[in-house]
């Protein structure tokens, strides 16, 4: 904020004769030094830097925020934070509450939380506690009445002793006879309105969970997914209720070990069984619901629809209308059965191919045990007709050698049948001049791939 | 709340605060009461002692005592002056500077004793040899002793505090490079504590004080008293300030421009020499010639390098003593004691000297300051009498002689502040700016505005001023000084005179300047009395006496303006000076904000 300081000069009447000053010339221009990064008025300046403000949108964000913090202050310091919680007028039963009786007060009541109870924060139970305190306090009730009767302010005490303890306000909160744990009778709830009934008895039961937040009952429309998400979690429900509250109080005065065993015993007994009937209520309650649910009706109906549209024929069923939940599960099924379908499909294929494979594979194993035979008959055809050597001349050793090395790699290079194809043509041609034609003629069909490596067959 | 932490990291003292319950910042003090806590730290076969505990170490121990670090922080070891008389030398062969001390480990675990038994035992008793600690030696960096002590600190500042702090701000001199600064951070992160911010020392001061901080700095209580005007009640907005630190081992002066808390440094002196040390030399001389003019012993302190062992001693000894006659010195006005026992060859001392023959000794190291902060004001051309205000830190400017010396330095209007306790200052504005930073608004980032204050800013050259035509001469009233960080505002208020109908302003750009007036001295009034040592104040009279006062003369007009005045309120008048360099200026009466006369350049 700018601050604005008064100057030792007063303004006059302007001199006779006074005229703007004619020459003016602009400011010298600035030079770089450096600053201390430190102190209230450099972090302004960053921050109208940093955020881009001018001098005049700076003024106004600081006044707001400051008269932001002056609000916040003073509703601090007047403590009207929840205003007239525990400042309401006592019932006069309330004020009469026997302070030895506390395990059958309402805690909540005598703090004046009476409309909150399990829902009331500690913050609240400590205000209320203190203004409580402020008006029932026994030195005061002395001053003004001079009665010496501190029996509701021991009350009071009690209840904010036992509701500031976590464990303590538990005990007491489970067993809080002011919330019933009463259900209507379900079947004579109408099917639109059953929604709106269940909500508030789940919302009230959810109170106990240990797992915070509860799934809630969720509309009429919820969708499968809610709905089953809503049963999930009240089938695995986990409560922290528990029935300390009415154990029986164990007898400090007598001596006898066994006495005092003896209830502990019983009280323990009796909180297991309250327990188990505590979740078998729920268990029950939870068991009739989802029977008579017509969400689950719904759904179930639902479903069904699509699964008959689909046997109808998919488009058939119906015109184009939005997909329900329902139909668009049974489109998805529908889908994933048509994927199935065409997996066995391919599946199929594969192994039909698979067969034909191996009976060509065992072909050629065949084959290639008879190639040696083939080849050794060719051989035998060449040899017999003097290595295609003009009539009277004998074949060189060089001759023969490279005529049946030819031979070696056109039978490598010819597939297995083609070789016993040569052999049958050669053995018809007998020998000489045709052997020979039967042969280069193979060679040339292997094309490309002989290139170069036959001279003699060539 | 965030709590966070001032720490003043010096170089022979660290001193640390806290913001209080009220949202103040107060120093604090450690464990042992102390809010002067000294770096040192001192290995003692097992023990460790760090802090005031580790100073009385010097005179045994001395070759295991570790002192006076911190300025070797980010240096290599050949950067450094390696030849410390009395603590523990550095490593020759390391890059870092490190020192090597002796201690004791403890001893290893016995194995556990077979379970007694009436039987004769059939081990051998253990060797007693064997649960004696073990002579070794540690080697520790400058950083590591650093974080060592930062993190002692910390530890006090948890125990007043019942809560770690969460983020601190360390001061650092003014000199300090950036691998310095970066090594204090490391070494302060080591300890446990992010560092907010390396906070310069003059900085920490000007923020402790809340100069420029009209309002502020008058509710704490903060103002300096001087002799003669108005500085001791009211905070002026734009203002130069000397921050003068005079520490243990070291001074240093910087001259500050401050335009309504903005700080701007104009000029920066430091001079290594001159220090606590001159003071702890003088009085060792002093103590030590009545030493021997007592007893007869001879005793020549300080001691050189050559001298022998039991003078060496007798130097600590005398040191450690003359640490507290300096304190009296400075807190009471009576004589201050200083005994020591068998100072040297079993002869104790004990003796005391007052304020005035104090003052006598040390009129010398004053002369050297009031001279350097002479040559600094002058390296940020000007002269003493532009000076607003002189800001103390450092426990040495506690001394009353030197703060009187300083203050006839300057005119009498001029303030020599010490209302913060010299010694405890920059902690405070270390904690403050810790403050400041934690608690910045929504949107901002400590980085982002910490980022913008690297590096040099465009600052206003000359003074930017009003004139009203037909009132003053050359001078001109001085709205935004030289060397404002831009963009900059200012608002001022003037007063209409009733009955005037239009008032007629004009903005100028000036220059400072010092006037010098010669003012014969009153010619004395001769009585009787004065007859005899007529001659003696001869000389003195004739001088005529020199009146500097700083004024600002008006240099070039920028533009002019004028306003009609319709109920015979306030004008208002604002002038705002652009990052570019062009000025807009506003004016308007009081309640009429909607129909300003306004002109830019």
């Amino acid at each position: 904020m700018a601050s604005v300081v008064t100057l030792p000069i007063t303004f006059g009447a302007i001199p006779s004769g006074y005229s703007k000053p004619t020459s003016t010339s602009k400011p010298s221009p600035p030079i770089s030094l450096q600053v201390y990064p430190a102190g209230p008025s450099f972090i302004a300046s960053a921050r109208r830097q940093i955020l881009q403000r001018t001098f005049a949108e700076d003024d106004k964000a600081v006044e707001s925020s400051r008269a932001a913090a002056a609000a916040a202050a003073a509703n601090g310091a007047s403590g009207d934070l929840y205003p007239g919680l525990g400042e309401e007028q006592e019932a006069p039963e309330l004020l009469a509450s026997d302070p030895k009786e506390w395990k059958k007060q309402d805690h909540y009541a005598v703090l004046g939380l009476g409309n909150l109870r399990y829902k009331a924060n500690d913050e609240q139970i400590r205000i209320a506690h203190r203004r409580k305190v402020l008006r029932h306090h026994p030195d005061k009730k002395a001053a003004t009445s001079g009665a010496n009767d501190d029996a509701f302010f021991k009350c009071i005490q009690k209840a904010h002793e036992t509701l500031t303890n976590s464990d303590r306000r538990r005990q007491f909160d489970s067993v809080d006879w002011n919330i019933e744990d009463e259900v209507p009778d379900l079947k004579k709830i109408p099917a639109d309105q059953f929604c709106e009934v269940l909500g508030p008895i789940f919302a009230r039961e959810a109170r106990f969970s240990r797992i915070q937040p509860v799934p809630g009952f969720g509309g009429s429309d919820a969708s499968k997914k809610e709905v089953e998400g809503f049963y999930d979690f009240w089938y695995n429900f986990d409560s922290w209720r528990s029935f300390e509250w009415h154990d029986k109080e164990v007898n400090e005065g007598s001596d006898s070990r066994d006495d005092k065993r003896f209830t502990e015993k019983k009280n323990k007994s009796e909180r297991t069984r309250r327990k188990k009937e505590d979740n078998t209520r729920l268990r029950t309650l939870i068991d009739e619901v989802l029977a008579l649910d017509p969400r689950i009706k719904r759904i179930k109906a639902d479903e069904k629809a699509a699964r008959d549209a689909k046997k109808k024929g998919g488009v058939a069923g119906g015109p184009a209308k939005p997909l329900t939940p329902a139909e668009k599960k049974a489109a998805e099924e529908k889908r994933k059965a048509e994927e199935a379908a065409k997996a066995a499909e391919e599946k199929k294929n594969s192994e039909s191919s698979k067969a034909d494979r191996e009976a060509a594979k065992k072909a050629k194993e065949a084959a290639r045990k008879n190639l040696k035979k083939w080849k050794k008959s060719i051989a035998t055809v060449i040899t017999s007709s003097n290595y295609f050597q003009p009539a009277g001349a004998s074949a060189s050793p060089a001759i023969i050698e490279k005529q049946l090395g030819e031979l070696d790699v056109l039978c490598e290079l010819l597939e297995p049948e083609a070789v016993k194809d040569l052999k049958e043509q050669i053995e018809k041609a007998g020998s000489g001049e045709p052997a020979k034609a039967a042969l280069v003629a193979k060679v040339n069909e292997l094309g490309e791939k002989a290139e170069g490596k036959f001279t003699e067959f060539a | 709340m965030a709590q966070v932490l001032g720490i003043n990291f010096g170089q022979s003292y660290a001193s640390i605060a806290v913001i209080d319950k009220e949202g103040h910042p107060t120093c604090i003090a450690n464990e042992e009461g102390e809010r002067q806590i000294a770096c040192a730290i001192s290995y003692a076969g097992e023990q460790v002692y760090i802090g005031n505990g580790a100073k009385p170490h010097l005179v045994k121990n001395g070759k295991n005592t570790i002192m006076g670090f911190r300025n070797l922080l980010g240096h290599t070891y050949d950067e450094v002056d390696h030849t410390a008389i009395l603590t523990a030398p550095l490593v020759a062969d390391s890059e870092t500077p490190s020192y090597t001390v002796d201690i004791l480990l403890p001893p290893p675990r016995q194995p556990t004793p077979a379970p007694r038994s009436a039987a004769a035992s059939g081990t051998a008793t253990p060797n007693p040899a064997a649960s004696e600690p073990i002579p070794s030696t540690k080697t520790l960096t400058v950083p590591q002793v650093t974080s060592l002590f930062l993190s002692t600190l910390l530890a006090s500042a948890t125990d007043f505090l019942g809560a770690k702090p969460t983020a601190c701000v360390v001061s650092a001199p003014t000199w300090f490079t950036h691998a310095q600064t970066d090594a204090l951070r490391n070494a302060a992160k080591d300890a446990g504590i992010e560092v907010l911010q390396v906070l310069d020392e003059a900085a920490a001061v000007l923020v402790g004080y809340r100069v420029g901080l009209s309002q502020e700095r008058k509710e704490r209580g903060l103002l300096g008293k001087p002799e003669e005007g108005s500085a001791g009640e009211e905070e002026k907005r734009d203002k130069r300030v000397v921050v003068l630190d005079m520490g243990e081992t070291s001074l240093s002066i910087s001259v500050v421009a401050v335009a309504e808390g903005e700080y701007t440094v104009l000029a920066k002196g430091r001079e290594d020499k001159l220090g606590g040390r001159e003071f702890d030399n003088l009085l060792l001389k002093h103590f030590a010639k009545e030493f021997t003019k007592k007893t007869k012993v001879a005793l020549d302190l300080p001691c050189g390098p050559n001298a022998s062992e039991a003078d060496k001693r007798s130097e600590a000894k005398l040191r450690l003593a003359v640490d507290h006659t300096k304190r009296s010195l400075s807190a009471s006005t009576g004589a201050a004691t200083c005994a020591v026992e068998s100072l040297k060859d079993g002869m104790d001392l004990s003796t005391s000297i007052n304020r005035l023959r104090f003052d006598g000794l040390a009129a010398g190291v004053y002369r050297q300051v009031g001279q350097k902060l002479s040559e600094v004001v002058a390296s940020a051309k000007l002269d003493l009498s532009q000076i607003d205000e002189i800001l103390l830190a450092g426990s040495l400017t506690l001394f009353p002689g030197l703060q009187q010396h300083l203050a006839l330095l300057v005119p009498a209007t001029t303030p020599v502040t010490a209302t913060i306790d010299p010694s405890e200052v920059i902690a405070v504005g270390c904690a403050l700016q810790a403050l400041h930073l934690s608690t910045l608004e929504d949107g901002l980032q400590i980085e982002d505005v910490l980022a913008l204050g690297k590096g040099e800013v465009e600052c206003t050259s000359k003074p930017i001023g009003l004139v009203v035509p037909g009132q003053q001469g050359d001078e001109m009233i001085t709205l935004i000084p030289a060397g404002a960080p831009l963009p900059v505002r200012r608002r001022v208020v003037i007063p209409v005179k009733a009955g005037t109908e239009r008032v007629a302003l004009e903005i100028w750009e000036g220059k400072d300047e010092v006037k010098v007036e010669k003012v014969d001295p009153v010619p004395r009034e001769k009585t009787v009395d004065d007859e005899d040592d007529e001659d003696e104040d001869e000389d003195e009279d004739d001088e005529p006496e020199e009146i500097k006062t700083p004024v600002t003369l008006k240099v070039t007009c920028i533009g002019a303006t004028e306003l009609d005045i319709h109920e015979g309120r306030d004008v208002l008048v604002e002038v705002i000076v652009q990052k570019s360099g062009g000025v807009q200026v506003r004016v308007w009466e009081d309640g009429h904000q909607g129909h300003p006369s306004t002109f830019e350049v």
